[in-house]
């Protein structure tokens, strides 16, 4: 109520001002400086979102390099003819490795941060619960490069930690990163070993919220630990369960090229050559910029699908949608 | 809080069967997290030819600094680090600052338009031209291949926008009402009453952005060529695969520049000792390390910075 009032003073105040205010001189008097504000994200979006978008005609053309913008309009029009693609073996043989990377690798990183924020959640060594925190969060802040360095490292000849407790075993030595059928189970441990202890921090903060009273009614009632845990605290993260679950179905599209790439070597290609690399190279290494780009559109639109499917299935279930 | 307090006293009386397992498979989770890093570090201050060897972990065994000495005697690692560090800084302030622009003036509550405009933005949060597309205006609007690709498309981010805009909101219009009664306009507002109210949610998201300037490799690999605009996190990807018996030899002699002193430092007793792989986990751990070093002071920050990350717009 007070705001409004204040507001209609504010208004009049306007009005004084202007001997003939019309409404849109009245508010743009009122609001230019907002608009001015606001000018940049539209210009920075416009150039680098939707001239892109717009870009997207070339999937629809032979288009060659050229200097400036004009090229997206002017390239010779050949219809759905870039889209061959989705008869060709190699491009199938891309998807499914995205696919089948970032489905096991959701089965993996999506419960194991509920788990060991549940666990961490048990400990009451205060300090050392905090010390676990600190050192599990930070490979979540190294760049992917570094991260496959520290895996090449770690599973190197002879001087990597894996291979030196083989030997000492009297066990062969395995040259992992070479081997495709190991390919996936690094990614996915990498992945792991990089994400898991960041992503409790979500959890641990509805988990803080939790009310004790309860957890004080099932201890009097004879409950045990994991009864504790399983009947109070997972239902009570279940929102934020299924929450994370629904935003990272976007992601089944796309591998990581930023995490593959770095593994990747010749004998492990027939594994490891994801969707996202297969583009990259199409477009940057061969010059296929139309080709490059139909495979891209192909993708944002199975993505936007994703995105507009997750959405409504949170909607459906109950809870409140992204948008 | 003191309810909290009673039962975690009551708890501590006992640390059962439960509390060993439990804490031991957290210990082992955090040694395995931690291992990689002390590993790389052992093996950055061994001398190469020693670390051919193997048993290198945790300590390194024949101690030396040549490794750092050479990397940083090298012009190329030199540079890459300082557009690393340039494009960091004026990175996170020019985007935390248009899009601290863009989500204050989206957050007044009566913005005639502000429907569309926001829509305008969601939009490009849904679907993408993709990376060819971008790479094209990127080159059209002729960025390539200068330091601005790594800043100028970035300036604006519609996440960070979103989330701003949502704290905003939160701000009382009251305290904004009465600067705007006492004479103040706009930019007083922003700066005596938004900016500082806001300060952990910027410092949450300065880090954010300043990780992933630091960490990003792939612009550096595709939107410049010049050796010049070269990042360390790219440097370190183009000499990930490149031959390990060359590389040595291909540092030394690094730019003309350089050439100089590198052969003067290789021709000095223990730099000999340097190999490949000990060159490229020194190039690592300085790739590494100014994250590490602000690591602790940052850390407060992670939990409000993942929670606002997770506001609905």
């Amino acid at each position: 109520m007070a705001n409004s009032v204040v507001k209609r003073l504010a208004n009049g105040v306007v009005a004084i001002n202007n001997p003939r205010p019309g409404r849109a001189r009245q508010l743009l008097s009122k609001y230019w400086l907002h608009y001015i504000f606001i000018l940049p994200g539209i210009v920075l979006l416009f150039l680098f979102a939707y001239l892109p978008m717009a870009g997207l005609l070339i999937a629809f053309q032979n288009y060659k390099l050229r200097p400036g913008l004009s090229g997206f309009f002017t390239g010779k029009w050949v219809g759905l003819a870039n889209f061959w693609f989705l008869q060709d073996k190699y491009f199938w043989i891309t998807l499914v490795n995205t696919v089948q990377i970032t489905v096991f690798r959701m089965l993996v990183t999506w419960p194991l941060p509920i788990i060991m924020a549940l666990s961490l959640n048990e400990m009451r060594q205060l300090k050392l619960r905090r010390a676990i925190q600190t050192v599990t969060y930070l490979p979540h802040f190294i760049s992917w490069v570094i991260a496959g360095y520290m895996v090449t490292q770690v599973l190197a000849l002879d001087t990597g930690i894996v291979n030196m407790v083989f030997r000492s075993f009297g066990m062969e030595q395995v040259l992992f990163l070479g081997e495709p059928q190991y390919f996936r189970g690094i990614v996915i441990l990498q992945s792991a070993w990089k994400g898991v202890g960041f992503g409790t921090i979500i959890y641990l903060a509805a988990l803080s919220n939790v009310d004790v009273s309860l957890q004080e009614a099932a201890m009097i009632d004879g409950a045990g630990r994991f009864q504790r845990i399983w009947h109070i605290d997972l239902p009570y993260i279940r929102p934020t369960i299924v929450l994370l679950l629904i935003l990272s179905m976007p992601g089944l599209m796309s591998a990581g090229y930023d995490q593959i790439f770095p593994l990747q070597n010749p004998s492990n290609m027939a594994v490891s050559d994801i969707l996202d690399i297969y583009v990259v190279r199409l477009g940057f290494v061969q010059a296929q910029y139309s080709l490059s780009t139909a495979i891209g559109l192909f993708v944002s639109l199975i993505n936007l699908g994703l995105v507009l499917g997750a959405n409504k299935a949170a909607k459906m279930l109950g809870y409140e949608g992204l948008f | 809080m003191q309810r909290n307090m009673r039962v975690n006293k009551h708890w501590n009386k006992k640390f059962g069967m439960f509390d060993l397992v439990n804490t031991t498979i957290l210990l082992l989770f955090s040694i395995i997290c931690l291992y990689p890093f002390v590993n790389i570090l052992a093996l950055s201050f061994n001398t190469g030819l020693d670390s051919m060897r193997g048993g290198i972990t945790v300590i390194p065994r024949e101690l030396t600094f040549a490794n750092f000495i050479v990397v940083f005697r090298n012009g190329l690692v030199l540079n890459a680090y300082k557009v690393t560090i340039a494009r960091t800084i004026i990175g996170t302030v020019t985007m935390l600052s248009v899009t601290a622009m863009v989500a204050y003036g989206l957050s007044e509550p009566a913005l005639p338009f502000k429907k569309p405009i926001m829509i305008y933005i969601l939009i490009t949060m849904l679907f993408s031209g993709g990376l060819i597309p971008l790479y094209l205006v990127l080159r059209g609007l002729k960025l390539t291949n200068t330091f601005s690709v790594f800043i100028v498309p970035g300036m604006f981010s519609a996440w960070t926008c979103m989330v701003m805009k949502s704290s905003f909101q939160q701000i009382p219009i009251s305290l904004k009402e009465a600067m705007r009664m006492d004479g103040g306009n706009e930019f007083d507002i922003l700066r005596h009453i938004v900016i500082p109210v806001s300060m952990p949610m910027f410092a949450a998201l300065a880090l954010f952005s300043a990780v992933g300037h630091w960490n990003d490799w792939f612009s550096g690999a595709y939107f410049v060529r010049s050796n010049n605009l070269m990042p360390v996190q790219t440097y370190l990807m183009h000499i990930m695969s490149t031959d390990v018996s060359s590389l040595a030899e291909k540092m030394s002699l690094g730019t003309a520049t350089t050439a100089n002193v590198s052969a003067d430092a290789l021709s000095s007793g223990g730099i000999s000792k340097v190999t490949s792989m000990s060159l490229k986990m020194a190039i690592v751990v300085i790739g590494t390390a100014p994250i590490l070093l602000v690591y602790p002071f940052v850390q407060r920050f992670f939990v409000k910075g993942v929670l606002i990350g997770s506001i609905k717009e």
